[in-house]
């Protein structure tokens, strides 16, 4: 029964003032989606920091992240953003259950206790952003004034922090709910039990039926059920959604007519597309993976980076600067590190899925490499050098 | 207990304040204003419009028969409609012929159908279920 029938006992000995009649506001409902929601933010914190260090690695990183599986950050992020969409409902639902402390009388008793209750505010708060923000960055549709990059970083620590403050401050009660034999669960109305079966059961459909709609934007097998999702496998040119196109890049055609490629090091070259084509190609099957979400793999040919370096005599273990021609967007210039430059699968590729490359996949050329985000396989490669 | 809660704590007012620092030296200027004022718009929203919303729903099946079963599909049906309204609110995808290709309207619609047909054979299921049950006592009666 979930009445919200409010009703405020006057007595000064009970600090709970309003009584939402019914259960399911209860501490074990609390427990047992917090359980659910607390894994939700984990694997968001844990995946978004993986995200963020791959887009901007400290010093001492640069050269350490995992260029293998070349699927690494597609699954990570896939994964972020399912979970993120999954967290919805979660969050929703658990914030519906402690909805009545939200008017406990009096306010607040003490320091300790107002000290708890804006740790509550901040966690509520910085949870709700969080979801809207990554929720809309993912149809790239920016309402609020500030940067998303930074805000839903910084709030991520600020999201994370608070989660763990509120799990200290009411470990007693979680340990008390716990289970569903644990002494304190056995106080609550007998009732509530089959009750919160039931409104778990209805939350894991909300869930499941999000996951079913949106995840094949990224996990294959849900492809022909992607109903609202940003991104659909098969929507794009040459069988590959786009992110930035050419024209919002302000790529044109006639700025690529004299076009070569120029690799900076030891001993600097330029290449022409005829020239580039005449040397070795190389295929391979790489995943573009987006930090928005979406995924697909597809079929990349063209000239191995680690060739074009030799042939500069760019030492081995040397971290590189690409260069596009695109003049809008933050990452028109991108940093590369040694594990990508030498790896065999990566390419400065010509063709994508057996057709020559296109103005807005990058045409002339583009760097492919694997376990990278979307944003950092720069497209319209106009310089190479070594960095630093 | 108190090791972990102490622990748990210290770490998480570590984090708050890591992420703070980030909020404030390392956004552009004027973020913190517009920052807090979104937490507390989002707070304000959920409070006070989406959850009384939502407990108005509950009041309003608090007789229904099979009320479980349709507070289910209620929360199936919102999740839905909540994931569904930001991609047929945004309209253009300003220029890029890859994001928002579907036609989500219809597909809003037909995830709602699918969630009612789903409740239609929980339902049916369930009143099988009762049938039998009631069958089977009767016989054991006789």
């Amino acid at each position: 029964m979930r009445k919200p029938a409010l009703r405020a006992p006057r007595t000064r000995s009970s600090p709970r003032a309003v009584r939402f009649r019914g259960g399911l506001h209860d501490p074990r409902t609390a427990t047992v989606i917090g359980r659910l929601l607390g894994v939700a933010v984990l694997v968001c914190f844990v995946t978004g920091l993986f995200s963020h260090v791959l887009q901007e690695p400290p010093g001492w990183l640069a050269t350490r992240t995992p260029a293998r599986p070349v699927w690494v950050f597609r699954l990570t992020q896939g994964l972020h953003v399912a979970t993120g969409i999954a967290a919805i409902p979660l969050l929703l639902a658990k914030l519906w259950t402690v909805y009545p402390r939200l008017f406990e009388w009096p306010p607040v008793r003490g320091v300790r206790h107002a000290l708890e209750r804006i740790s509550v505010a901040v966690l509520v708060a910085a949870a709700l952003l969080e979801v809207f923000m990554g929720l809309l960055n993912t149809l790239q549709w920016y309402v609020w004034p500030f940067s998303f990059r930074q805000v839903h970083w910084a709030l991520a620590w600020v999201l994370a922090g608070s989660l763990l403050l509120h799990i200290a401050v009411k470990a007693p009660l979680i340990s008390a709910h716990w289970r569903r034999r644990s002494p304190q669960t056995l106080q609550l109305p007998q009732e509530s039990d089959p009750d919160r079966r039931s409104l778990l059961l209805g939350l894991g459909s909300a869930v499941g039926a999000l996951t079913v709609v949106s995840a094949g934007q990224s996990f294959p097998p849900l492809r022909q059920l992607t109903l609202l999702a940003p991104r659909h496998m098969d929507h794009g040119s040459q069988g590959l959604p786009v992110n930035r196109t050419a024209a919002a890049a302000r790529i044109s055609r006639s700025q690529l007519r004299d076009w070569r490629l120029s690799v900076r090091g030891p001993r600097p070259y330029t290449l022409s597309l005829a020239e580039l084509r005449e040397l070795p190609q190389h295929r391979v099957e790489l995943p573009i993976a987006c930090v928005e979400g979406w995924s697909k793999s597809a079929r990349w040919t063209g000239v191995r980076l680690r060739d074009l370096l030799e042939r500069a005599e760019i030492p081995q273990g040397a971290s590189l600067r690409v260069e596009s021609l695109q003049r809008e967007g933050a990452f028109a210039v991108t940093e590369m590190g040694a594990q990508y430059a030498q790896d065999p699968l990566t390419l400065l590729a010509l063709g994508l899925n057996g057709e020559v490359l296109n103005l807005d996949h990058g045409y002339p050329a583009r760097i492919i490499a694997p376990g990278r985000p979307g944003v950092l396989q720069t497209k319209w490669v106009r310089q190479i050098e070594v960095l630093g | 207990m108190r090791t972990v809660r102490a622990v748990l704590g210290v770490t998480g007012v570590a984090l708050i304040a890591v992420g703070a620092w980030l909020l404030v030296f390392d956004t552009r200027d004027g973020t913190v204003p517009q920052v807090v004022l979104w937490l507390a718009g989002s707070v304000a929203l959920h409070d006070f419009l989406l959850v009384p919303v939502v407990l108005l729903a509950g009041l309003a099946l608090l007789r229904a028969p099979a009320r479980t079963v349709w507070r289910g599909a209620l929360l199936t049906a919102g999740a839905l409609t909540l994931l569904a309204l930001p991609l047929m609110l945004r309209g253009s995808s300003a220029g890029k012929p890859s994001l928002l290709p579907l036609d989500y309207p219809s597909n809003w619609a037909l995830s709602l159908a699918a969630t009612v047909l789903g409740t239609v054979c929980v339902l049916l299921v369930r009143a099988l279920r009762a049938g039998w049950a009631g069958r089977r006592a009767r016989n054991g009666r006789s």
